[in-house]
């Protein structure tokens, strides 16, 4: 792989190499000058656009980026001040890194343009030694919507993903490796690259570090998406399999009914179930009313209680989605399998194992991933039926016993501004999610296998 | 490809070059209140702009910004955020931190240090500086019960028989880092955090492991044993009230409620190690900050309007818009506020308070864990060596906090 990327690099120097030694005057002017070659040559269309965005860039350089970019080592040294009463902001490490990330992205992407002006170049001057004539502007224009037209509806996806997605990415990463914290907030105050001094504050057992803490949290978070995803599926595929049993009476009003939590919106519904289980909620107040119990069970105080809970109320609003998705496929395994099972005399548990369940969980098995990895990142059911409650003692950073890494983080920003280690622990949740996804993708029939079902 | 990056490029530039193009027009102040304040505040600024030419030409726009979400906001976003806000004063220390508060001018925090009650004041100042205006000092709590369930409010023992006998419920949040000293103060323990003036935590003073402690936890375990108890202080969202402990905010909802039977009064005392100790708690405080300004112009004027809108007549005039409770001390005393029956259970309360000072995030987390465990019944056997323990662990954390 490393090796690959050599030899093309080398590859690719040669040619730009070349393309010097063998240009014309006015190739090599365009190394310089982009653009130049083109415009000689009469493809005005591609020289502008290449002249223009050289001149663009680095006039977006010199009047703006590289106040950024030249900052970006230290993130600002100049720290605000007061003038009497009067406040003189410094430096902001902020917009420091977020527009001296965004000024290295350009500045590779001129690198790129600069290339592709090379190679247009080369290109040019190999058709015309051929004998070939150039295509015209009105040509080059008429390509963007015919042989280039995949090109120009990407462009604004492109652009999207990579304003409102990728370089948000990089910039959290980054962040990991500050110290931007409640005690260093721009634009008042400065932060600064600390390396790896917050993945040992996270990791570190005993002392300053907390991973006592993160590792509660995140063997809680585990649990919880193993049982909230196999349960709800084994669960729902039963009922399925009840409700499609030969004999069972008004079939659709069953499916109605576990339907209907759907349709409630889990805002609501989680929210008020929340409360139903309250102290005073309507499942202690019948307790109490009828006696069984003296005072209030604490559902949501004690940490067994409420996580076995938590599992539960999810296992009802899950059961319904699996239900409905297993009904489809279970009228889809042929009926001859079973028949043919039935008169090898297997009983009803021997074809579930052995004809139901390896089809289902063929087809299911990237559904369930999706679902696995849906249910470490279940911000909502988390949050709306207690808020990661209840706290303990023995948890750092205000850490509950059914918080989820994502609910701690969110608290974490929200209650602590304490934005370096939310960024550490979302590079955490990035990476337990990729590790399981690309493992058990390998490893599923599904995908092992693609014919074995059909 | 080129021509995407063609696109994507130019698009890229102009992004970047008009973002940092904004400029705040220095004759613009923006002010943030609770929303229920909004329109009074309005009317108080063109009063004030009306009394004073030299600064009618400053554009001021109120904005509906909940006081615990203001504090929030600067601390994101200080570029955006209002050059006048009010927050709560547990906020002050995380904002002075992240430097989004002006200190007051010296001369002015003496005179603004006499004009309010001691606790308001302590609670605007960090180390020397003072850096914010009191504008409330209704933020406490105290209980609110039904004559016809409770007809003894002085003692805890006595709002449970109550309750008890009537089938009620008695509502105090024991979770909450802010209800849950009322019992460890009551006992005599302390809990305080040091901080110097940069918003900065020094130091930590606390004595909960010791036999005080033992007795006020024993006091909060056996309160949790009452059939009556029901952990909350939130009256919208509460069933069967028979007594709640609760701040002014929910008066209103209170006296829906109770109807003829609404009464409040001081917390009660509650048997504490054989005798019995008045219960305690904070004095909360609401503040009216100033963003650090980089004009002076603009910076004379937020000034000068802040402290009017925390002035005396203010905040007369606010309490008899909307009832909040005043922390200056003229207006403490005038007629109005002494014949209301909320602000005076509150009045006779804050006599056994300690004006909240701050405490770090993690405090109230902590807090949260320790009247968890208290709940679900973790001690409900416990002897007084494991009650100590427990109170040992609590310490320890707390200290570890700062």
């Amino acid at each position: 792989m490393i090796s690959r990327f050599f030899r093309a690099l080398g590859k690719d120097l040669h040619e730009i190499g070349l393309t010097f030694a063998e240009g014309s005057w006015a190739t090599r002017l365009s190394f310089l000058i982009m653009g130049f070659g083109q415009l000689v040559r009469g493809q005005l269309v591609r020289g502008l656009t290449m002249l223009g965005l050289e001149g663009g860039i680095l006039f977006y350089l010199i009047s703006f980026g590289w106040n950024y970019l030249s900052d970006i080592l230290t993130l600002g040294t100049v720290e605000t001040h007061k003038e009497g009463r009067k406040t003189v902001y410094g430096d902001n490490s902020f917009l420091i890194l977020l527009y001296g990330l965004l000024t290295i992205v350009i500045i590779a992407a001129l690198i790129f343009l600069w290339r592709v002006n090379v190679r247009q170049n080369r290109e040019a001057e190999l058709r015309l030694k051929r004998g070939k004539r150039l295509p015209t502007n009105r040509e080059d224009l008429a390509s963007l919507l015919d042989k280039n037209f995949d090109k120009t509806l990407l462009a604004l996806p492109v652009f999207g993903i990579f304003v409102f997605t990728v370089l948000p990415i990089i910039f959290m990463i980054c962040i990991a490796f500050t110290n931007y914290d409640v005690n260093h907030q721009p634009p008042a105050k400065l932060f600064t690259w600390v390396g790896l001094s917050n993945f040992k504050e996270l990791f570190g057992i005993g002392g300053e570090g907390f991973g006592s803490t993160f590792f509660y949290v995140l063997g809680w978070t585990l649990v919880w998406a193993f049982f909230a995803t196999f349960l709800t599926y084994f669960l729902g595929m039963a009922v399925a399999i009840m409700i499609n049993k030969k004999g069972i009476k008004l079939k659709k009003l069953w499916r109605t009914i576990l339907v209907m939590t759907i349709a409630v919106p889990q805002f609501v519904s989680l929210l008020y179930v929340g409360k139903m289980f309250a102290a005073d909620g309507l499942v202690n107040g019948l307790l109490l009313k009828w006696g069984w119990i003296q005072t209030a069970i604490p559902f949501w105080q004690n940490a067994t209680y409420a996580r076995i809970l938590i599992i539960l109320i999810n296992l009802w609003i899950g059961i319904p989605y699996t239900m409905l998705i297993v009904t489809g496929l279970l009228m889809n395994i042929p009926a001859e399998l079973y028949e043919s099972a039935r008169i090898d005399g297997a009983n009803a548990f021997q074809t579930f194992r052995k004809i139901t369940l390896p089809y289902m969980l063929f087809v299911t098995g990237p559904f369930l991933l999706t679902q696995f990895i849906g249910n470490l990142n279940n911000f909502n059911v988390i949050f709306l039926l207690n808020q990661g409650n209840p706290k303990s003692m023995s948890l750092a950073k205000n850490a509950g016993s059914t918080d989820l890494l994502v609910t701690w983080l969110y608290k974490m920003t929200i209650n602590d501004s304490n934005y370096k280690i939310a960024a550490v622990i979302g590079i955490m949740v990035f990476l337990v999610t990729a590790v399981i996804s690309l493992v058990v993708y390998n490893t599923m029939p599904s995908v092992k296998d693609e014919e074995g079902f059909q | 490809m080129k021509k995407i990056l063609a696109i994507a490029l130019a698009l890229v530039m102009i992004v970047a070059l008009a973002a940092p193009a904004y400029a705040a027009d220095n004759k613009a102040v923006k002010v943030w209140v609770a929303e229920n304040v909004v329109d009074f505040t309005k009317a108080q600024i063109a009063d004030f702009q009306a009394a004073h030419p030299e600064y009618a030409d400053f554009v001021v726009t109120v904005e509906p910004v909940g006081e615990g979400d203001a504090a929030s906001n600067v601390l994101t976003d200080l570029d955006a955020a209002a050059d006048i806000f009010g927050f709560p004063q547990d906020q002050l220390a995380r904002l002075v931190a992240a430097n989004s508060l002006l200190e007051l001018d010296e001369e002015v925090a003496k005179q603004v240090a006499a004009e309010n009650d001691a606790g308001s004041v302590a609670a605007a100042t960090l180390g020397d500086l003072m850096y914010a205006y009191p504008m409330t000092s209704d933020n406490g709590y105290f209980l609110y019960y039904d004559k016809s369930v409770v007809s003894d409010p002085s003692t805890l023992e006595g709002i449970l028989a109550g309750c008890e006998a009537a089938g009620k419920s008695f509502y105090y949040d024991l979770r909450s880092g802010w209800y849950q000293p009322a019992f460890f103060f009551g006992a005599g323990c302390t809990l305080t955090y040091d901080t110097d003036s940069e918003g900065a935590y020094t130091g930590c003073n606390i004595d909960y492991a010791s036999d005080k402690g033992v007795g006020a936890m024993k006091a909060l375990v056996a309160l949790v044993k009452s059939p009556a108890f029901v952990n909350g202080s939130s009256m919208s969202s509460a069933t069967n009230v028979g007594a709640i402990i609760d701040g002014t905010w929910d008066a209103g909802a209170v006296k829906e409620t109770f109807g003829d039977n609404y009464a409040c009064a001081k917390l009660p005392t509650v048997e504490i190690n054989g005798e019995a100790k008045q219960l305690s708690g904070f004095g909360g405080f609401k503040l009216l900050g100033v963003k650090p300004q980089t004009d002076d112009d603009k910076l004379a004027f937020c000034d000068a309007l802040a402290y009017y809108l925390a002035s005396g007549e203010v905040q007369l005039a606010r309490y008899n818009a909307v009832g909040w409770g005043p922390s200056n001390l003229e207006a403490k005393a005038s007629e109005a506020v002494q014949a209301d029956e909320a602000l005076s259970a509150l009045g006779a309360q804050l006599a056994f308070t300690i004006p909240q000072g701050q405490y770090p995030g993690e405090y109230w987390g902590l807090a949260e864990g320790l009247g968890d465990d208290i709940i679900a019944g973790k001690y409900a056997d416990a002897d007084d060596a494991a009650l100590l323990a427990a109170l040992q662990t609590f310490q320890a954390a707390c200290e570890a906090a700062k």
